[in-house]
């Protein structure tokens, strides 16, 4: 577990670093694709429900986000941390998608 | 969990500067490879994608600069006339700003906001006025860290300063706010004054935020309603912010 945050940590630092300094020379309609965003809810989509990994993946990719914004620590971490919850309780219990493999 | 999670968040706000500027610190080197290596891959690309309109967009600007030529003749006479006026009645030419010269490491996702090489290190102090090198307004200075600031552009939501429309009968006066999103709006310009497609819009004295006759933009689309007292104006901003990447900081004026 400890080996798979260090990863998850050295991934989301570059990740934003890419995303702030690199992709903002790409918008599509004036916007910058949040991939951080995309790869939080694509983790939590395919985990498993018992596992957490997701939730601490959304922890770590908001505080980077945040440290990277301008607005207050903890704004993108309650964000992600909120949207892995919703996924992994709700969203994941009531909604069925069968062609999705678990990993 | 929860509580730990509100503890954690509370604290890092306490020490934001210290870990912000550690984090800025830290990613600077990269972040400026980065963004360079960015901006050369979106021109290439651009350059490919945008090859149909680029034969139409340079006949344009031929044209434009034609008659940008004829106005600066023009104005290198005033400049002279001036000058020996200035001579006459015992008055110093007007000196220019004190300038720094910073580079773009990144920009917010969300806001109108980047972040700049340079902090309080080297005499950067919020407020002050931050501009390209053809005198371009680009925003001020928000937030000043050890060796890095944040450049509020002035297209942000917050932003709003009194600019003006120089006409040759008279000028005339609004606030530019910005919108979010690089769209800028050309405010509080009473409904009686005429503008049109293409003025220039530039900064004006009277909010002594920034210093007068920097460029904002052009006027892009009026909007005119015969209820209300003002008119509004949407302002196509000079600049590109993911095609520079340097930038000045005026520390006098």
């Amino acid at each position: 577990m400890f080996k798979k945050i260090l990863i998850s940590i050295i991934v989301f630092y570059f990740l934003v670093l890419i995303q702030t300094s690199f992709l903002v020379h790409f918008t599509i309609f004036d916007a910058v694709p949040n991939i951080v965003l995309i790869l939080v809810v694509v983790w939590n989509l395919l985990e498993k429900r018992k596992n957490h990994l997701g939730i601490v993946n959304a922890l770590i990719g908001g505080f980077f986000l945040d440290i990277f914004s301008n607005r207050f620590i903890g704004f993108y971490v309650l964000i992600l941390v909120g949207l892995a919850i919703f996924i992994k309780l709700i969203f994941k219990r009531y909604v069925r998608i069968p062609f999705i493999n678990k990993i | 969990m929860v509580v730990l999670i509100i503890l954690f968040v509370c604290l890092m706000n306490f020490f934001q500067k210290e870990i912000r500027g550690f984090f800025y610190w830290f990613s600077a080197p990269i972040q400026k490879v980065l963004w360079r290596a960015g901006d050369s891959t979106s021109d290439f690309f651009q350059g490919i994608v945008r090859v149909k309109t680029l034969k139409q967009e340079l006949d344009e600007l031929k044209l434009e600069n034609q008659e940008l030529l004829s106005q600066v003749v023009g104005l290198k006479n005033l400049k002279k006339e001036n000058e020996t006026l200035r001579q006459a009645l015992g008055l110093g030419l007007q000196e220019d700003f004190k300038l720094v010269l910073v580079e773009i490491i990144s920009k917010d996702i969300s806001q109108d906001f980047i972040l700049i090489d340079k902090g309080a290190k080297d005499g950067i102090a919020e407020d002050m006025p931050v501009i390209t090198q053809q005198r371009v307004l680009i925003g001020k200075i928000s937030e000043v860290y050890e060796g890095f600031s944040k450049v509020m552009l002035i297209s942000h939501k917050e932003s709003s300063f009194d600019a003006k429309i120089q006409k040759e009968e008279k000028d005339i006066s609004g606030v530019v706010r910005g919108q979010g999103n690089f769209r800028i709006l050309f405010d509080l310009i009473p409904r009686e004054e005429n503008l049109s497609q293409g003025d220039i819009v530039v900064t004006s004295v009277l909010g002594g935020i920034f210093p007068e006759g920097l460029l904002v933009g052009r006027i892009k689309q009026i909007k005119k309603n015969d209820v209300e007292p003002f008119q509004q104006a949407e302002i196509e901003a000079f600049f590109n912010i993911s095609q520079i990447e340097t930038l000045f900081i005026i520390l006098g004026f």
